[in-house]
């Protein structure tokens, strides 16, 4: 037998899945975390579940690590200490970064912290023009004092960003050989080789986030693999990227930047895995958990990503206030809206006798009122037990019970009388506001885009989502909502259906009318030769080598790019022609014009190396009986602002329904991990894997 | 929440400083505002036993549609953004977005610059008024930038589309671009120019989108008087996009709550941010506060412009008279009323809960008085091009004004000035004219309990640099240096953001080069002893001679010239011999402070040889020192009289 094993580690639980490659069977456990060596927690819960699922450590093929180091390490400042090097007259790029404050009104605002204080940020005579060409030959003698200095001010770690180096790397490799040469102790990276895009200061900015966590993420990862051998792991190790692929220990040290987002990108890719078995290919997915939900999108099976991204930003939707606040990076990131509205977060009455929620959270301590551990604050998740769609017994399968009582009182002095409403009123409002802010979020990841929403289906997940996704779905109109099995351990899923994969980048500014083929194909070439060779290393077989090619483009003068797939050959002149034509139609949609005359021109040159992993099966019901009255085990008084009030609603338990069992709403599906709630006039239909459909009569 | 009725307000507040600059005068207002209060109270108030005002609509579906009409305008912004052209505002962000209700009341706005946002609520009534509502069909879009019809300068132009829901109007949506060039006698239309004929183009509000086409005769027309035409044909076409993706969005909300609740919506929208907003100034301390300041000059004659602001706040909210201002000049420092609107409204919402939504229920409680005539209210036909010098410096004036009234909220004096650079020429690459713009950081004023960061934009200002990989490679020029200014700060408890330095290098081609700036006399003030930030310096780099340029210029360039703009610091706040010296210690180590001023002006030792304090020397040399700080010569508001 083979398996896999998927080890999530987040702030408070290190979850581990085990999935079982033939027959798609999971099971899952959790242990505390470990802060203070993370790698504790690991092998706990990794021991735990082969124990428990009687499964020798010989038998598991891949372990998949999703981990938020990276991340912490930065947010809580324990980065290497770490030195940058430039162009002479630039050493202040990160001083200046982008000149702007991150809120607009705010007297009292700061601007991020520099990653590299400027006493240890060096210019270096040399300098290329805009063509790569150069203008002064790099001064080697000034680049050995930079390096002797940095070496004497005990830096770790090295970060060179030299201007235009993106087109020529020459100057940056000769600076990388006298450090090596000079301090051979450090570990050095080239921005032409971590992020060879134009624009110094998000490519800097990315260098120096690559290198300063190098030294921690490799320690880290080295830790567990030791531990892990002796455990009698002989399994490939592998890293969630922040793009949703996974790639080898080894390639994780080198290029950390790739990790700062691997934990909230698995959610994603398991709706994508999900909706791909099911032949759904434009999905959108909404994980909902304790203190924030994530709004994320799948077009044609393949996860949205974004390159604009800032680490440690204060908001995440992309755009708005809040750009600024932290330190960018240009390495491809799953592009998720992330929202502070889950089931903690507090509602409250603002000076102008608006009901508001969010942004606080009650978080996990105290919690929401109703948990009894102290909270004193009205949150979604009292909100939604005041309205009968929690059950205060089946909380966690009866872990914790609920008291009801206290969040009807919390939400009477803290929103009800404020406003002048009853409390049930209110708590409905309190829940129709955060659905609408979840909304918001779901709309700036599909229609801002130019995608309708109508061509989706929703897959909600997390502990908290299928509370809301039906209300959700009616409001954008998606046609069909998914709730797939264990909701609460989804996300852990995506750890285990990914494959192994490289991005690579290469700017080549071209305008179309005068592209050279042979040109763009040599630069695909050479990213595919890397690709492949880093993909042997992997251990892929030849065979599950894949390539993926895209093209940047844009019309000439503007600076912000369309992606277009390419196809895996040199183009052909006739391919040119309908390439512009899906750039213009691809504009049109995003923009509501195009300009058919306008000269365009190629940017980026994109290039993914994948190694394709054997998906494991989904794991069908065994139960197929089709009546839905025998999962039928209580009736509730459950509110539903639709049908004017709380109306008697059937509550089901999910284990006992079957496939192409039909349950009509209203009705609430409950397991262990979530609660499913399903409006009048929706019903929702069990699938031969036990999802649930969920559309209107 | 506001008072409760009992509350007192302190009506009688004497806080004169030795020289008497700062005066809060009596206030016999307390029953006035006790009886608007009440008045506030009574209409905001549904439900008798409720302690907050009720908002008659309901209130879920208000927040609901709240989110849902910023996030309108958000989009817009995007859509700008990405399908623009120039650098200015693909990446610099130099635009924003509005939506107004049929009223013509601002609604909503994107978070954009918030230098446009106070002008575009006065700009686009005026001109809706004048071109007629019932002249605008679905898919119209009127263009817009006549300073003297509630516009600002020429380069920021304005276009307004209205909103139908099924033949209903809805609405407006409206976007504001800083347009690279709009000709007129400089590249980038930014120059000491003397009338705003010599400014560029001024479009009076024209129907440029005629049934979503637009109108081949006037865009030729309109592009006919601008260098860079490719690149701004581009910008205007984004613009159009912004304006459609606004008109879609707003449609799909008017079709699917339908318009009534829609209508019904705004008006509880801008009534329950009239209500938070006087919350907010019932809270400011009520008085009377007044500070002048200057512009260093006019960019003729070398005399200062002179600003002077009286601030009143009370329960109806903050008047701002700017009367005793200097009368407007034959140079390009004079603001329009909508400019000068928008430095008021700025320090307003800089002053209140972040959280408030920005529309017409905040607006109309900024009122403000600006002479006709004066610089702060100019009338044709005097160039305005610099009008935003003066909109600048009075944000500092104003916010200098309520220092001592607001103790902690407001910094020492910052950048306060457009630190704008513009040029262009014929591009030898490809022989055709090009036009550059961008506007630079500078130091921000320290705060009371933390410096003042270097190298920022400051107030109404907000637009990101252009990066410099982008800008050579766009434009025939190069930039040899851009780098943070050592020793700028104004010393301080908390001292002053540093100012920054950027190169501008013509190697191949002839130019034309205009700095639209200031403060190369004066620096930004100190506040309770902090001293001022360093002045900015121009200079023109040429056969290895240095020629210092004025604040507002425009030079002819040789190919081989440089020109480096070095814009100022901000200054310091509270005495500089109580800075902790570890942070003296740290900033020396980042040769942020040198070591002379580290000792001169902190009256720290540091040893740089272990990089620590000097503890004893220190001590001693602070004790020694009388260091006759800002502070001891009294609470200066004349902000040059800190430099006399």
């Amino acid at each position: 037998m083979a398996y896999r094993l998927g080890i999530d580690i987040g702030g408070t639980f290190t979850d581990a899945t085990l999935i079982n490659e033939k027959t798609g069977a999971t099971r899952i456990a959790k242990v505390s975390s470990t802060p203070g060596d993370p790698s504790v927690a690991f092998l706990r819960v990794s021991e735990r579940i082969l124990r428990e699922a009687d499964v020798p450590a010989q038998e598991v093929r891949y372990v998949v690590h999703g981990t938020t180091v990276a991340t912490n390490a930065i947010i809580e400042g324990k980065i290497a200490r770490t030195g940058f090097v430039t162009t002479d007259g630039f050493r202040d790029m990160l001083e200046i970064a982008r000149q702007i404050r991150p809120s607009l009104y705010d007297l009292q605002f700061e601007k991020p912290k520099p990653l590299v204080p400027r006493y240890l940020s060096f210019g270096v005579p040399e300098r290329l023009d805009a063509r790569g060409s150069v203008l002064t030959e790099l001064d080697v003698n000034a680049m050995r004092e930079v390096a002797v200095r940095l070496r004497a001010e005990k830096v770790e770690a090295v970060a060179v960003c030299f201007l235009h180096a993106y087109l020529n790397p020459a100057h940056e490799k000769i600076a990388g050989e006298i450090l090596t040469e000079v301090f051979p102790e450090a570990v050095v990276s080239l921005s032409s080789e971590v992020a060879p895009e134009i624009r110094e200061y998000t490519r800097a900015s990315t260098t120096i986030i690559n290198v300063s966590l190098r030294p921690l993420v490799g320690r880290y990862l080295q830790n567990i693999e030791d531990r892990l051998r002796a455990a009698g792991v002989q399994a490939e190790l592998l890293v969630m990227q922040s793009s949703g692929g996974v790639f080898t220990f080894a390639a994780a040290s080198e290029k950390p930047v790739f990790i700062v987002e691997s934990g909230p990108a698995a959610g994603v890719i398991a709706a994508t895995y999900l909706g791909s078995a099911l032949e759904r290919k434009n999905i959108l997915s909404f994980d909902m958990g304790g203190t924030t939900a994530k709004a994320g999108m799948v077009q044609d099976g393949s996860p949205r990503v974004t390159k604009d991204y800032e680490v440690g930003a204060a908001a995440r939707a992309g755009h708005g206030s809040g750009k600024g606040s932290g330190y960018p990076i240009r390495t491809p990131v799953i592009d998720l809206v992330e929202i502070g509205a889950g089931g903690g977060s507090i509602a409250w009455v603002d000076s102008g006798g608006a009901l508001r929620v969010g942004p606080h959270s009650a978080g996990a301590d105290p919690g929401p009122v109703c948990y009894g551990k102290g909270g004193t604050e009205p949150t979604i998740s009292d909100a939604n037990l005041v309205l009968g769609r929690i059950n205060p017994k089946f909380f966690l399968g009866g872990e914790i019970e609920l008291d009801i009582a206290k969040s009807r009182q919390a939400i009477k002095e803290k929103c009800a009388d404020k406003l002048g409403m009853d409390v049930v009123t209110a708590a409905n409002g309190i829940i129709e506001i955060a659905n609408a802010a979840r909304v918001n979020a779901l709309r700036l990841v599909s229609v801002q885009r130019g995608y309708d929403p109508r061509e989706f289906t929703l897959i909600a997940f997390g502990g908290a989502g299928p509370l809301h996704a039906n209300r959700i779905a009616a409001e954008m109109q998606v046609p069909t909502t998914l709730i797939p099995m264990s909701p609460g351990i989804f996300s852990a899923l995506g750890l285990l259906v990914t494959d192994l994969k490289h991005d690579y980048a290469t700017t080549m500014i071209r305008r179309v009318d005068a592209l050279d083929t042979r040109e763009i194909q040599e630069a695909f070439e050479k990213m595919s030769r890397e690709g492949h060779a880093m993909l042997l290393r992997e251990g892929v077989a030849e065979n599950d080598v894949q390539f993926s090619r895209q093209v940047e483009m844009r019309y000439v003068g503007q600076s912000y790019e369309l992606a277009l797939a390419l196809p895996n050959h040199e183009l052909a002149i006739d391919e040119i022609a309908g390439l512009l034509d899906q750039f213009h139609r691809a504009h049109e949609r995003a923009y509501g014009f195009s300009a058919p005359t306008e000269p365009t021109e190629f940017v980026n040159l994109r290039l993914t190396a994948m190694g394709k992993i054997s998906k494991p099966e989904l794991h069908e019901l065994k139960n197929m009986n089709p009546d839905a009255s025998l999962a039928r085990k209580e009736a509730r008084q459950v509110y539903f602002a639709e049908a004017n009030g709380y109306v008697d609603c059937a509550i089901y338990d999910r284990y006992k329904l079957g496939a192409g069992a039909r349950v009509q709403g209203p009705a609430v599906v409950e397991e262990f991990d979530s609660t499913v709630v399903i409006h009048p006039e929706y019903h929702a239909d069990v699938d031969r894997y036990g999802n649930l459909l969920i559309e209107r009569d | 929440m506001m008072g409760g009725e009992g509350r007192t307000t302190k009506d009688e507040r004497q806080r004169t400083n030795g020289k008497g600059r700062t005066i809060i005068e009596n206030r016999k207002s307390k029953f006035e505002n006790r009886n608007s209060k009440f008045e506030i109270r009574k209409s905001a108030i549904s439900n008798q036993q409720s302690p907050i005002p009720n908002l008659p609509m309901d209130p879920i579906l208000f927040q609901v549609l709240a989110s849902a009409l910023v996030e309108a305008t958000e989009e817009m912004a995007i859509a700008l953004k990405r399908s623009a052209y120039s650098t200015n505002i693909k990446t610099r962000h130099d635009f924003s977005c509005a939506f107004f209700d049929r009223a013509l009341r601002t609604v909503a706005q994107a978070s954009g610059q918030p230098v446009h946002l106070g002008s575009l609520s006065e700009s686009v009534p005026r001109v809706v008024r004048m071109y007629g509502p019932e002249n605008l069909g679905a898919g119209d879009g009127i263009l817009f930038n006549d300073p003297y019809m509630g516009g600002v300068h020429l380069n920021d132009i304005t276009l307004i589309s209205p909103v139908y829901a099924d033949d209903v109007l809805i609405g407006y949506v409206a976007n504001l671009a800083h347009h690279v060039d709009v000709g007129g006698g400089a590249p980038g239309s930014i120059g000491a120019f003397r009338e705003v004929f010599q400014e560029g183009v001024i479009v009076p509000g024209v129907k440029l989108v005629k049934q979503g086409k637009l109108d081949d005769d006037i865009f030729r027309l309109v592009l006919a008087q601008i260098r860079s035409k490719r690149e701004t044909a581009g910008d205007f076409r984004a613009q159009v996009s912004a304006n459609i993706t606004g008109i879609k969005r707003i449609g799909a909300l008017a079709e699917r709550y339908g318009v009534d609740v829609l209508n019904t919506f705004i008006e509880e929208l801008l009534a329950y941010t009239e209500r938070r907003t006087r919350a907010e100034f019932y809270r400011l301390p009520h008085g009377v506060y007044r500070a002048e300041g200057v512009v260093d000059n006019d960019g003729y004659a070398g005399e200062p412009v002179q600003l002077k602001a009286q601030v009143t706040i009370d329960a109806d909210g903050i008047l701002f008279d700017l009367t005793g201002s200097d009368p407007q000049r034959r140079a390009p420092v004079n603001s329009t009323y909508s400019q000068t609107f928008s430095a008021c409204a700025y320090v307003c919402k800089s002053l209140i809960d972040p959280d408030i939504p920005v529309n017409s229920g905040f607006y109309k409680l900024v009122k403000m008085i600006a002479p006709l005539g004066t610089v702060t209210n100019c009338t044709p036909p005097s160039a305005v091009v610099g009008g935003w010098e003066t909109h600048s410096r009075l944000c500092e004036v104003i916010l200098r004004a309520l220092a001592e009234a607001i103790p902690g909220r407001v910094p020492a004096g910052s950048k306060g000035m457009m630190a704008q650079v513009a040029f262009g020429g014929v591009d030898p690459r490809d022989g055709e004219m090009y036009a550059y713009y961008e506007a630079l950081a500078g130091g921000y004023g320290g705060r009371r309990s933390k410096d003042g960061p270097d190298a920022v934009q400051t107030h109404s200002q907000n637009t990101e640099n252009a990066p410099i990989e982008e800008s050579e490679r766009g434009y025939p020029i190069r930039i040899p240096r851009y780098e943070l200014v050592d020793d700028s700060d104004g010393a301080g408890k908390f001292r002053g953001g540093l100012g920054l330095r950027r190169d501008y290098h013509f190697p191949d081609h002839d130019a034309s080069f205009s700095i639209l700036s200031d403060r190369d006399k004066w620096g930004p003030h100190g506040l309770f002893g902090g001293r001022s930030g360093k002045k900015a310096h121009y200079i023109l780099i040429r056969d290895g001679e240095e020629i210092s340029l004025g604040s507002k210029t425009t030079v002819q360039l040789k190919a081989g010239d440089t020109v480096s703009f070095q814009s100022c610091g901000g200054g310091g706040y509270g005495d500089p011999l109580e800075r902790d010296p570890q942070m003296v210690l740290n900033d020396v180590r980042d040769h942020k402070v040198s070591v002379e001023r580290a000792r001169d002006e902190y009256g720290v030792v540091v040893d740089t040889a272990n990089w620590v304090v000097n503890e004893i020397e220190t001590e001693r040399l602070r004790a020694s020192i009388t260091i006759k700080s800002g502070y001891a010569a009294g609470m200066e508001t004349r902000i040059h009289a800190n430099h006399a």
